[in-house]
């Protein structure tokens, strides 16, 4: 036992004793977690998902600069492990070495660690030119950010300085190995050092390398830098499909008491280990609409400040008061926040460690609209309009089909049974009552008879599928109306439906299930789409124009629907089709999802007039659109940059109506 | 022929019109018309009355009568009823013949039909009918209980006739017991504004955003305060700062459903629709013909309401002389 | 402190009325019931003193046909504490509905304020809440759209015409009919929507109450439906013209102005 050793022993045991105490507490915090977590099957695909996303960087290498800085460093760490791992065992056990694994393989990996210690310092030296020169809006500037900085760069610094003074001081065999290592060597021989000189500052560079390392363990805990730890068990254990439905709450269980999440302890343990597993790297706050329109909401924020909350309740959680677990709502994270989300998931698609912000608001919103019936006072009326027509607005449910008077629309009730039709049309509520998308729908029932398919709708029978209650909070009204329509369609053998509204469109498809109903789903885009490369519609004339299209939430980033409606447009002769500044999973929302639709925007800018000006950006005269929300928001925001003149707004089945 | 009591509805000494529609009418029809004078200084109106026909005024003139309470009113028009002993009683459907009205049928065990649209006598039987389910359908009403006949009519339902000066009538006063009234009138605070709020305003004027700016929708307010209806606003006006929030008809904003709704430059997208479908009267105006508004519009006007708002104020103005 | 609310199912707003076989009455096969809106002033009004007034109870009263039941429990589920039903048929009017109230509040051991709605959607009457006062000999308010509480005192405001106020000060026991602006109605948390399903609505039958159709007033007969809404008209000329035609039209024609 040399002093080494001996002091080795104390540092590390006390280093390894906090961080495991702290990494212990975390654990147990999210071991206290009461919310049900999801659902976690298909083992293959989650090995895949690991595989491409943790080990290949898939998600991190979407932006591209950064994403090979971290890559660097995500690989430069593991292999420099190797190297640390030797480092504490020849300071327990002095001449302990890998070296026992023959000359050749040793020089390779003492030139791997020299590459990795690069890699890292230049991933290290570009993350911190982003991070204190460029300064992306949506990185912010943090503290915890730069330490990492510091811990990472000062790590890598002292490895090559370490093995720069180990060169001089002891000339290893395997010294042309250290590549970069040697130069930095070379430049220390003008100083003549002794041997024993440079022996020490060897030793005196491995203790600040091991200690940065040590404390870096104890740092990490506290960090956002807990990423390291988290993400990759979160990416494993994310929820692998897209078209996920949200939770489906069971009221018939009469143990149940709450609903949503009223404080921190109520969430389940994955939005837990999604809180451990945010970095902050600002990529869902970059493309929030809430965010861009200057509303409080951040998608980056509001991981953080739940975080901020646990933590400030972790020991009332520990000690099972959860009495004293104060409200999930507090200065941070504010009713404001949590109503301003159009729930466009762009934060979603854009994390890089798959964290699901929108179910975190989802259920806090359920708690502020069941448990304690706290919401933005005009949803009230739509919540009652629901109530008492099933539809948002205040139409008679008796007026629902009026739309289709003498156009010799099959109602279900004319043809009895879905078996002898193609498709059932599900109207939705804006296409049976808004002027506007009713025109809409009489274009794509031309459409369906220009291919004479056959269908039917369900005319007064059909009610609110629900969708915006759900968005909003109020899971009770969204099943009590879900229940409804599941035993309409089931009454009528309904296998297959098309619907021009993505928000029904997403609700049937992916919601329906867990309340029996299951049906083959289609967009009304997916339809024509199918109805034009099959040859049973032709778009013939021609459009001379320039049209640019504008993703819905519920139908691109929702469902993964990009492709057909741009190839329904392109399918039409003359169509210059044209993409905005954000488009794809990339789009942004037209702010009417989520619920907001039917609140008001008090805060920053309109989004739908912000996402107008990147349609009026292209120069396009023609924005195509599929869904009934978007076309009532960019409509909007047309007529608020008093553009109505050069500007129109139009679902891509009323283009292609006129076009066949 | 029958004996016919008629309240006359009194604020600081001026009477309401649409009490005298009701002694015109009363009296048109060959009724002994006794109407009843409830305040502190009323016996001024008689002349008023008799000028549209009562035959004989009845005062009663209290101090503590000076301001309306439902109670003392009550006591009051009970008292003067009992007096008098007619078949029929009648008060304008006001916000105050409305409140007692109902209490004074108590008083003297009559039987009370509010809120009618129309009225008729024949021989001493009173034909009313009245609107239910807000409008939606109207019922006539038939009395079944003895005793007196007692109705409210809604202002403006049967018109004011010309009076005749010439008309005399006999007064006379009664006396009135206003001893241990529970309920006490602290106040009445005038509207600072006689426009009334868009939510409950009989008529309302809105604008849209092709308004162009704040100062333009004096137009509205003038055309708004010629009629004594509200101003409301389009989302879009409001989102560009030509009114406040609290103005905003639409599915987020106010849900109104007035006699009358113009709409002034709203092209009438489902979001304001559904604020203001329900208006019994609906009129757009506006320079798109293709405007959805119009499809629910009871009266179109395809026009620049920059001429044709002003143009509406100056008729009304005319009518109102 | 004992509140009451007496409240009333009618069809919801947005109904189509149409009119039974004989023009009677209208056809409620179909209709979806609500509680009349005013009603719900009404309600929140007696939970808010409630909640300010340790010990204090709402009781909800409605006098109609069993649907009314629905009705309760919607109260129940904002937070009243009691529910009572009572049982009056389908064409009561209101002389009738008011007695039978009355009658139901006289037997409770103590009443403080009894909240109503201004006025009913369905017939628009606005009776009730004046004739359940002067049956049980306190004084009403009607119209009520902002009350100020010291103690056994309330400071009403009374909206009339013009936008002008009335302030009127009464002392409970009292019948106050509130309207709108008087507060926000709550949306009911599902909690308390799971209990009200549970509560017990206690059922009062009329001859317990000493009344019986002899105590109806009116009946409303010979119903009609107003002309069907005519497609919109258009006027024309130019905008001198276009404004003297449509002052006309609503000044004689629809005689809204």
């Amino acid at each position: 036992m040399t002093w080494q050793t001996f002091a080795f022993l104390i540092v590390a045991g006390t280093a390894f004793t906090i961080s495991g105490k702290r990494f212990l507490t975390l654990y147990k915090l999210l071991k206290a977690q009461t919310g049900k977590p999801p659902k976690f099957g298909d083992l293959g695909a989650r090995v895949l998902t690991g595989l491409v996303n943790v080990l290949g960087q898939k998600a991190v290498l979407r932006d591209r600069w950064i994403g090979i800085a971290h890559t660097a460093i995500f690989w430069g760490f593991i292999v420099i492990s190797f190297g640390t791992v030797e480092q504490f065992l020849s300071t327990l056990y002095a001449g302990a070495s890998f070296e026992f694994i023959g000359e050749g393989p040793y020089a390779a990996f003492i030139f791997a660690q020299d590459l990795f210690t690069s890699f890292v310092l230049f991933g290290v030296l570009y993350a911190a030119y982003r991070r204190l020169v460029i300064r992306p809006a949506h990185l912010g500037q943090s503290r915890d950010a730069n330490n990492v900085l510091l811990f990472t760069g000062g790590l890598m610094v002292s490895i090559f300085l370490m093995n720069a003074f180990h060169i001089l001081a002891a000339n290893p065999s395997y010294e042309g190995s250290f590549f970069v290592s040697r130069q930095i060597a070379l430049f220390f021989t003008q100083f003549q050092f002794s041997d024993d000189t440079s022996h020490s500052l060897f030793t005196f560079f491995k203790w600040v390398h091991m200690s940065l390392v040590l404390g870096f363990a104890v740092y990490i805990p506290g960090s956002k830098h807990l990423h390291i730890v988290a993400a990759g068990p979160n990416t494993v254990l994310r929820r692998l499909e897209r078209e996920k439905g949200m939770s489906t709450i069971n009221f018939e269980d009469e143990s149940a008491t709450q609903f949503g999440v009223a404080n921190v302890s109520q969430m389940s343990w994955k939005d837990t280990l999604d809180l451990y597993s945010c970095t902050e790297c600002g990529r869902c706050q970059e493309l929030c609409p809430a965010w861009n329109t200057q509303k409080p909401l951040s998608p980056k924020n509001l991981i953080v400040d739940l975080k901020k909350n646990l933590h400030a309740n972790k020991t009332a959680i520990l000690s099972g008061k959860s009495e004293e677990i104060t409200h999930v709502i507090d200065e941070h994270v504010t009713e404001d926040v949590i109503w301003a989300c159009t729930s466009c998931r762009a934060c979603e698609i854009a994390c890089p460690v798959f964290i699901e912000h929108t179910d975190k608001i989802y259920d806090v919103r359920r708690n502020l609209v069941m448990m304690e019936s706290r919401f933005p006072s005009e949803v009230q009326a739509v919540f009652k309009n629901m109530e008492t027509n099933g539809s948002p607005w205040a139409f008679s449910a008796s007026e629902r089909a009026n739309w289709a008077q003498g156009l010799g629309i099959k109602t279900m009730a004319d043809a009895g049974s879905a078996a002898e039709l193609d498709v059932l049309l599900w109207v939705g509520c804006a296409g049976a009552y808004d002027d506007r998308n009713q025109s809409v729908v009489k274009s794509f029932v031309n459409l369906l008879n220009k291919a004479q398919v056959k269908f039917a709708i369900l005319g007064n029978e059909e009610t609110c599928t629900g969708d915006a209650a759900r968005r909003i909070g109020n899971e009770y009204l969204f099943q009590t109306l879900a229940k409804t329509n599941v035993e309409t369609l089931n009454r009528y053998q309904v296998k297959t439906i098309v619907t021009a509204c993505p928000h029904c469109f997403n609700t049937l498809k992916n919601e329906y299930k867990d309340l029996g109903g299951e049906y083959e789903v289609f967009h009304h885009s997916q339809f024509i789409a199918r109805l034009v490369s099959e040859g049973r519609l032709k778009p013939v004339k021609e459009i001379n124009e320039t049209v640019t299209f504008h993703d819905s939430c519920y139908l691109g980033r929702w469902n993964n629907v990009y492709d057909q409606p741009r190839s329904v447009l392109q399918a039409i002769p003359k169509v210059n089709l044209v993409e905005m500044k954000q488009h794809h999973d990339r789009g942004m929302c037209c702010g009417a999802g989520g619920g907001r639709m039917w609140m008001e925007e008090h805060h920053g800018a309109r989004i739908n007039v912000t996402r107008t000006e990147q349609a009026i950006e292209t120069n396009a005269k023609l924005v195509a659109t599929a869904c009934p929300f978007c076309v009532t928001m960019i409509s909007d925001g047309v007529k608020t940059k008093d553009m109505t003149d050069q500007i129109r707004v139009k679902d891509i089945a009323e283009i292609l109506d006129s076009a066949t | 022929m029958a004996k016919v009591v008629v309240f006359i509805e009194q604020r600081e000494g001026k009477a309401k019109k649409a009490s005298y529609e009701l002694v015109a009418a009363s009296a048109a029809a060959g009724n002994e018309t006794h109407a009843v004078l409830v305040g502190d200084s009323v016996a001024g109106l008689a002349n008023e009355c008799a000028s549209y026909g009562a035959t004989k005024v009845h005062a009663i003139q209290d101090a503590a009568l000076k301001l309306y309470t439902a109670e003392s009113y009550a006591k009051a028009l009970s008292t003067a009823i009992k007096s008098i002993g007619p078949e029929v009683v009648l008060a304008a459907h006001t916000p105050m013949g409305r409140e007692f009205l109902p209490l004074v049928s108590v008083m003297v065990e009559g039987n009370l039909a509010t809120d009618c649209t129309s009225l008729a006598f024949n021989g001493g039987k009173l034909q009313l009918r009245r609107p239910v389910y807000s409008g939606k359908a109207t019922a006539e009403v038939e009395f079944v209980g003895s005793g007196m006949q007692m109705a409210t009519v809604r202002p403006n339902s049967i018109g004011l006739p010309k009076p005749d000066a010439a008309k005399t009538a006999e007064a006379a006063v009664i006396a009135c017991d206003l001893s241990g009234l529970k309920t006490k009138i602290l106040e009445v605070v005038k509207g600072n504004s006689a426009r009334p709020d868009v939510t409950e305003a009989a008529i309302v004027v809105s604008g849209g955003r092709s308004l162009k700016s704040a100062e333009n929708f004096k137009i509205i307010e003038d055309l708004a305060d010629t009629v004594g209806a509200a101003v409301g606003a389009s989302r879009a006006a409001v989102d560009a700062g030509y009114r406040p929030h609290r103005d905003q008809v639409g599915q987020t904003g106010k849900v109104v459903s007035p006699a009358c709704y113009i709409a002034c430059g709203i092209s009438g997208a489902i979001q304001h629709l559904a604020g203001m479908r329900t208006s019994k009267v609906i009129v757009a105006i506006n320079t798109d013909p293709q405007a959805p508004i119009f499809q629910i519009a009871d009266y179109a006007i395809v026009g620049d309401l920059f001429q044709v708002v002003p143009a509406l104020t100056t008729e009304f103005k005319k009518l109102k002389e | 402190m004992n509140l009451y609310v007496c409240i009333k199912q009618v069809p919801d707003t947005e109904t189509k009325i149409k009119l039974n076989a004989d023009s009677t009455g209208i056809d409620t096969a179909g209709i979806k019931w609500i509680l009349s809106t005013y009603d719900e002033y009404g309600i929140e009004e007696a939970l808010r003193l409630k909640e300010k007034n340790a010990g204090a109870t709402v009781t909800v009263v409605s006098a109609g046909p069993d649907r009314v039941i629905d009705g309760l429990r919607t109260a129940l589920a904002m937070g009243a504490d009691n529910a009572i039903h009572v049982e009056l048929p389908e064409n009561a009017d209101s002389a009738m509905a008011a007695k039978a109230l009355a009658a139901t509040l006289k037997k409770e051991p103590k009443v403080d304020l009894v909240f109503f709605g201004k006025e009913a959607l369905d017939d628009g009457a606005a009776q009730v809440p004046q004739l359940v006062a002067a049956h049980m000999g306190i004084p009403a308010v009607t119209v009520v759209c902002g009350i100020e509480y010291s103690g056994t005192t309330l400071k009403c405001k009374r909206e009339i015409e013009g936008g002008s106020f009335e302030m009127v000060e009464v002392a409970a026991p009292a019948v106050i009919a509130g309207s709108k602006g008087l507060n926000d109605p709550r949306y009911a948390t599902l909690p308390n929507i799971m209990k009200a399903k549970k509560k017990e609505v206690k059922a009062v039958k009329l001859a317990d109450l000493g009344v019986s159709a002899s105590d109806q007033k009116l009946r409303f007969k010979n119903f009609q439906l107003p002309p069907a809404k005519q497609a919109g008209k258009k006027l024309e000329g130019d905008a001198a013209a276009q404004a003297h035609a449509l002052a006309v039209a609503l000044h004689n024609e629809a005689k809204v102005v």
